[in-house]
């Protein structure tokens, strides 16, 4: 196969020396069949050992190589070098404090996953004797589509509420507890729904759609915030006629 | 143009160990297609804005007697009003048709035991609508109907 050189712009930041990132230009030969990931690799390992940016799996399955690629949020073992030109910008993941070069702090991330209680939550836990918990097709359908996120954070990235409202939950973190919400096995509707009545939460979300518009699994984060919204209201309005009284 | 990142965006509750750089809005940003889509979609709620005002300034000229309500008509047909108001119609359909686009998937999955029609019969039936409520309006503004 023929090779062909591309130019990269990729962003540094030494937190014990750079008092900001900075970009730094490599030239390298790629191969048609590349992802935006391989050069990267190849640069890792044969032009600069000092670069640092995270991957594992190479299948758009872990989600650990987020960036930003000339401007726009990319699975960078997903997105092929083809589809860009002769220079490629690769930065860290907007929105996020950069640790180093490429790769982001997660904290915040895994801070706002935590909140929305994202497991199975059970008034009372069933029985051994009772069996296993049964779940129809049409019931699993209602939330499957939101439970194929794989926490790559590209929906943070091209988000314009996280980038102005520290406060808000985010699109991965509302669509997990979206998820559970819709799980016919979860009884933690309630607890959920006063979370996302909470500030900084669905209703922050002025359906820009951008994350859905870069989901590489096509989660469609959008629809589960607004889907969301609806049933944080319902709920509200069930508190009046139910024992809950209005909470 | 300003950066639009906040300083603490998807900052920890509390300070790691070690020092980080603040976050970065992508270069650029605001010439991406996708985001400059959005700006647009925001920037249509000024020309609403202004609207409103022509709203209130045609009901001040209204209770001020005949003479200023057909100073306010004459108004209208200047070059410069006829503009604002096929701006203001392009962006009215630019909304619809994104609102149309977005309307569907926010709906829930279910309400009780009722579950709402497919996402594409939504759609059919939002711009039905539309096109309904269009022609009424037409048919009334022509003097066909009332």
């Amino acid at each position: 196969m023929s090779e062909q050189k591309k130019t990269f712009v990729v962003t540094r930041f030494d937190p014990d020396r750079d008092p900001a990132p900075r970009q730094q230009t490599y030239e390298v030969p790629v191969q048609p069949d590349w992802k935006v990931l391989d050069a990267l690799n190849y640069i890792k390992d044969e032009i600069d050992g000092t670069l640092s940016h995270r991957w594992s799996c190479r299948m758009a399955v872990c989600g650990s190589c987020g960036m930003m690629v000339n401007g726009k949020p990319s699975l960078t073992c997903k997105d092929s070098l083809a589809d860009y030109g002769s220079r490629v910008e690769v930065a860290p993941l907007s929105n996020f404090p950069i640790v180093r070069d490429l790769v982001v702090e997660l904290e915040g991330f895994l801070e706002k996953l935590k909140a929305v209680k994202p497991f199975i939550l059970k008034e009372k836990e069933r029985a051994l004797a009772e069996g296993t918990h049964r779940q129809s097709p049409e019931q699993l359908e209602e939330f499957r589509q939101f439970s194929y996120c794989i926490n790559c954070m590209l929906c943070y990235a091209a988000c314009p509420v996280v980038a102005n409202e520290p406060e808000f939950l985010g699109p991965a973190a509302i669509a997990l507890g979206h998820r559970y919400n819709m799980d016919s096995r979860d009884e933690g509707q309630h607890e959920r729904n006063e979370i996302f009545r909470g500030e900084g939460t669905v209703f922050s979300c002025s359906y820009a759609n951008e994350c859905s518009e870069v989901c590489p699994k096509h989660v469609d984060p959008a629809a589960a915030i607004n889907q969301a919204k609806f049933n944080a209201v319902i709920d509200w309005l069930a508190g009046f006629v139910t024992s809950r009284g209005g909470k | 143009m300003a950066r639009p990142v906040h300083p603490h965006a998807m900052a920890a509750s509390r300070p790691g160990r070690t020092r980080t750089a603040p976050p970065q809005a992508a270069s650029g940003w605001y010439a991406q297609p996708r985001m400059l889509r959005y700006l647009l979609f925001d920037a249509t709620g000024i020309l609403y804005l202004i609207a409103g005002f022509g709203v209130l300034r045609a009901l001040w000229a209204l209770g001020s007697g005949e003479e200023a309500w057909q100073a306010f008509l004459d108004r209208l047909h200047s070059p410069l009003y006829l503009a604002f108001h096929a701006l203001a119609l392009v962006c009215v359909v630019f909304v619809a048709v994104r609102f149309f686009r977005l309307f569907p998937k926010a709906q829930p999955a279910h309400i009780g035991p009722a579950k709402p029609p497919p996402q594409p019969v939504i759609l059919a039936g939002l711009y039905a609508a539309w096109i309904g409520v269009t022609l009424v309006v037409s048919l009334i503004l022509a003097g066909w109907i009332f």
